[in-house]
């Protein structure tokens, strides 16, 4: 057989058909012969022959390259179809469009968040050791690492091939001649750093050996971004200084672009210079390395495990003191940055968000794939009688499911390319969510394609199913009885609306609580009064400020200074600014017995000057608050707030009471508590409030903090004086987050406001979707029973007994998949706050009849039009209508 | 629809067997093939048209036959279908196989029956 017959495979179906034409009149010939008549003869010959166009078609099939020519073919047919209904077409592809592209739009989160692109080769092979911490309720197993352990583990090379450490979060100054300096977030790595991950720099040179010594580790190597934005992107950087927290360091290198890893991307790398003194055995319990290593070859994630459990082990016997009940462990670096990053929760509440919005536009697109199924009744019969198998019509329904369902991914992605457009723009909330690329990736195209090609199946196996099951014979001659048909594909039709509104109710209701939540947070009295406040963070570097005297110098100046600009009325220095989550701190009151180890006494810790309470307008409730006397030349005082009050003094007057303080770095002293103020929220974004101690900036000035300028004109309008005053004081002094109170209050909303939106657009999303399935559910019942109807109406019906009952119907649907929805939702609260481990207020039962009254509305609504066009239908028309 | 006892379902790859060997000796065309094994089986085999069509064609892709214009008995356009080299290897191959299988079969009856 030539290559060309092969392709001209058209020839060869005219052979057959010439074979069987001539094997039919051969025998008709003989029937003739045998004394029948022509005609006779003619038709008993086909009879006897069989059904012509299905042997045709089988013969045809053992030449097919199995299915692959008749899948075309299908498609072909398929989109001849569909272009003869466009009206179906158009509403099936938005449908399914609108649920991949909602899809497809998340899922390039879950891309950027969940599948972070690695630097280097085989980034599998890269772990992160890390300490585990007993008592830590939050990732207790991806504690930093103190430098002995960095040290010991390091020596480990039958498991790990490399290690290095880095000090991942650094802040410090950037600054140079005629610019603002700039605050930045950097790291210091050891100087084998970039060797693990076998990542060269783009630009010049990686760290050298040695540049770890004191004298040699003036050298810092610039992220692409750094170098971008601030350098623009001059290669001849390279040799030239740079001032980094009042210091020249030359440039060694730039890294690549692609060098980066979520949470953990500096702006700029210094070598780490580790001590003797670091190396001490006191030094154990500063746990501040995150390290990273290459497995030794061969060597298994398990294997690396096993091994750092034995070191630490080892070490809980040598250093009871400082290592009793730490552990050690390790995670596959892409692991930790996923884990550690701790955005996984919240993309999986998204996607099943998305997920169930898809499954509602799949309901929608195979209740009206039913309903074309049942207008397409007698084609398919005729298609069958003439020889068409069961398999051969699903694969053909099957086909026009995939061709609408690839059609609707097209348009999805083209749509979820604006939407990933939009995300993006909204997902600035933090630095490390800015430092992670999102966008139309392969993996959100493979995605798409497989939500497709999922959604084709659900949406038309049912139909499929149904409409191969056709019966020739009662299909072929129901012509005429129309008024009753339909029924069984009428019941599949009432289980998909009724299933759709199940999940819309589900989806509304879960959207709501969750807003409702964080409707509850952003608006929840946090006890201070934040407007006309302008703040500006301050980390005095060590450089400049070494110790408390030269730092209170710096704020009394400071402080004159900020009280001079026009429009200030109060200004004030706290360590933390209020509602901002500050640290917390163990506490030991005098006269109460020791509390157990693993149930220590804390409270949060800020350091406030004497006019916070008066600018804050925190009320006082008992005593007094700090005045300038409280300073390092009188006995230590603290104020508490009402919370402190209620858990360790349960209500009793707690003035005059002492109490102490383990601070890190601070000589434990005596604090007489001499007032108390009213509680403040502790974070903004968070329904608690915690046990909560003031001390006064005089006796204990701190290197970080923030100035907060209380003003009678717009807060915003006094940036440019307040950078004025401070330079003034230090030219190359970086201010962090200059911004009123309610601007810092929104960035501690973190991603909520974006995650809301999303929500609140799917929710109603899916309220639209499953309003259009009630729609064309009842539209096309209404359609289907026209004859019926005039039937009822000629015997006496009138027009409102007809829409009352295509109303019960819509409502019987609505109510049942409501019932379903709401008994699914009941739970939610609890999934929920179990999700967000209580930091969410999420007791809203109003919320369910509020979301039920709205979908039976909708539902309702979505009935109205066919209920009215069924109550004037015109009995004579319509008895004649088939 | 009732099974007719006297007949039954060939087993896999009998009808090609019969094709081949029918057209061994002389190419036929479609109808001629068909009325053949009928009457060399004195009517116990009757071969349905919807299985021999597909077949046929079976065997022209599996380059065991070939096919070209004719004309029939009656002097109609047909097809004439005719056993290639390969075509005639597989039938005697064939053939050695059922043969041990009937000779197969036929002692294990024997052996049943006595």
């Amino acid at each position: 057989m030539s290559f060309l017959s092969k392709l001209f495979r058209g020839r060869r179906y005219d052979d057959l058909s010439i074979s069987i034409q001539e094997h039919i009149a051969e025998r008709a010939d003989e029937l003739v012969a045998e004394g029948k008549s022509r005609p006779e003869a003619e038709q008993m010959a086909r009879r006897e022959f069989g059904n012509v166009g299905l042997i045709a078609e089988r013969s045809r099939e053992a030449w097919q390259w199995p299915s692959a020519e008749s899948f075309l073919a299908d498609v072909r047919f398929a989109l001849r179809q569909l272009m003869r209904s466009p009206g179906f077409t158009a509403t099936a592809v938005i449908t399914l469009a609108l649920g991949i592209a909602v899809n497809a739009t998340m899922f390039s989160m879950v891309s950027g968040f969940l599948m972070p692109k690695l630097p280097g080769p085989d980034p599998q092979h890269i772990v992160v050791p890390s300490s585990v911490n007993p008592d830590a309720q939050f990732q207790p197993d991806v504690n930093p690492v103190s430098v002995p352990n960095y040290f010991a583990w390091t020596n480990d090379k039958r498991v790990f091939a490399g290690m290095a450490a880095a000090d991942a979060y650094r802040t410090g100054s950037l600054s140079q001649p005629g610019q603002q300096p700039e605050a930045i977030v950097y790291s210091a790595v050891t100087p084998n750093y970039f060797t693990i991950f076998r990542v060269a720099p783009a630009v010049g040179r990686a760290f050298l050996a040695g540049e770890d010594q004191q004298g040699h580790d003036h050298v810092v190597i610039l992220s692409h971004g750094l170098w971008a934005r601030r350098f623009g992107s001059d290669a001849s950087i390279v040799g030239r200084s740079v001032r980094l927290n009042r210091e020249d360091y030359v440039v060694a290198g730039v890294m690549p672009e692609n060098f980066r890893m979520m949470a953990y991307t500096p702006q700029l790398w210094v070598p780490l210079t580790l001590t003797e003194a670091d190396r001490a055995p006191d030094a154990r319990k500063n746990r501040y390395l995150t390290l990273c290593a290459r497995l030794a070859p061969g060597v298994t994630l398990e294997q690396a495990r096993a091994q750092l459990k034995i070191l630490a082990a080892q070490d809980q016997k040598d250093y009871p003191e400082t290592e009793k009940r730490w552990g050690a462990s390790a995670r596959v670096l892409n692991d930790f940055l996923i884990y550690s990053f701790g955005i996984s929760t919240a993309l999986a509440v998204m996607m099943t968000v998305v997920g169930f919005v898809l499954l509602i536009a799949c309901a929608n697109v195979a209740g009206l794939m039913l309903t074309r199924a049942v207008g397409r009744q007698k084609e398919l019969a005729i298609r069958m009688s003439l020889g068409a198998t069961r398999v051969r019509v699903m694969r053909q329904l099957l086909t026009e499911g995939i061709v609408i369902a690839l059609l609707g991914g097209a348009v999805g992605l083209f749509l979820s390319y604006f939407g990933i457009q939009g995300l993006r723009a909204g997902l600035t909330f933090n630095e490390a969510v800015t430092n992670v690329p999102v966008s139309l990736d392969r993996n959100v195209l493979l995605f798409a394609v497989a939500v497709s090609l999922v959604s084709a199946i659900l949406s038309s196996i049912a139909p499929a199913l149904k409409s191969s099951r056709t019966d020739i014979n009662t299909d072929l001659k129901s012509e005429t009885r129309g008024a009753t048909s339909g029924r069984s594909h009428n019941r599949m039709r009432v289980f998909l609306v009724g299933g759709e509104i199940a999940l819309a109710l589900f989806l509304l209701i879960g959207s709501c609580v969750l807003i409702r939540g964080v409707y509850e947070l952003d608006h929840q009295k946090l006890g201070f009064s934040h407007d006309h406040l302008l703040t500006a963070g301050i980390q005095l570097d060590k450089a400049r400020y070494a110790d408390a005297t030269k730092q209170a110098q710096f704020v009394r100046e400071a402080m004159g200074r900020l009280q001079q600009i026009p429009g200030v009325q109060i200004v004030a220095v706290a360590s933390d600014l209020p509602a901002s989550g500050p640290g917390s701190v163990p506490i030991h009151i005098k006269g109460q017995p020791e509390s157990q180890a693993n149930e220590v006494h804390t409270a949060l810790n800020v350091v406030v000057t004497p006019e916070y309470f008066d600018l804050t307008r925190i009320p006082l409730l008992q005593g007094r608050t700090f005045t300038a006397r409280d300073d390092d030349s009188v006995p230590r005082v603290v104020v508490v707030n009402q919370e402190f009050v209620r858990k360790y003094f349960q209500g009793q007057s707690p003035v005059g009471k002492q109490i102490q303080l383990d601070v890190t770095g601070v000589a434990p002293a005596w604090y007489e508590i001499v007032g108390v103020v009213a509680d403040v929220k502790s974070y903004s974004e968070d329904p608690r409030i915690e046990a909560e101690v003031y001390e006064a900036w005089a006796q204990r000035p701190v290197a970080s903090f923030s100035f907060m300028l209380r003003s009678n004109v717009e807060p915003n309008s006094l940036i440019s004086s307040l950078r004025r005053a401070l330079a003034e004081l230090d030219a190359e002094l970086p201010l962090l987050r200059v911004m009123n109170m309610d601007q810092v209050i929104e960035f501690q909303r973190n991603g909520n406001p974006l995650f809301t939106k999303l929500l609140a657009a799917f929710a109603v999303l899916a309220l639209i979707l499953s309003a259009i399935g009630i729609y064309g559910l009842i539209a096309y019942s209404v359609g289907q029973r026209t004859q019926e109807i005039g039937i009822r109406m000629a015997l006496g019906a009138k027009a409102h007994d007809i829409s009352r009952m295509i109303l019960r119907e819509s409502f019987k649907v609505t109510a049942i998949g409501s019932a379903i929805g709401l008994v699914g939702a009941l739970p939610l609260p609890k999934v929920f706050d179990s999700i967000f481990q209580g930091l969410l207020p999420f007791g809203a039962p109003v919320v369910y009849p509020l979301v039920l009254v709205v979908m039976l509305a909708v539902a309702l609504g979505a009935t109205y039009g066919p209920a009215r066009r069924a109550a004037h239908i015109d009995p004579t028309r319509a008895l004649r209508s088939e | 629809m009732a099974k007719d006892p006297d007949r039954r379902d060939l087993f896999a790859g009998a009808l090609e067997l019969m094709i081949l060997q029918s057209l061994r000796y002389r190419p036929m065309h479609g109808y001629a093939l068909a009325k053949h094994i009928k009457q060399v089986s004195d009517d116990l085999l009757q071969i349905e048209e919807g299985s021999l069509y597909p077949a046929l064609q079976r065997l022209l892709r599996e380059g065991l036959l070939e096919s070209e214009a004719g004309v029939s008995a009656k002097g109609r356009p047909t097809r004439i279908y005719r056993v290639t080299e390969a075509g005639l290897r597989h039938l005697e191959l064939e053939v050695s196989s059922f043969e041990k299988m009937f000779a197969g079969i036929t002692r294990v009856l024997a052996v049943a029956k006595g």
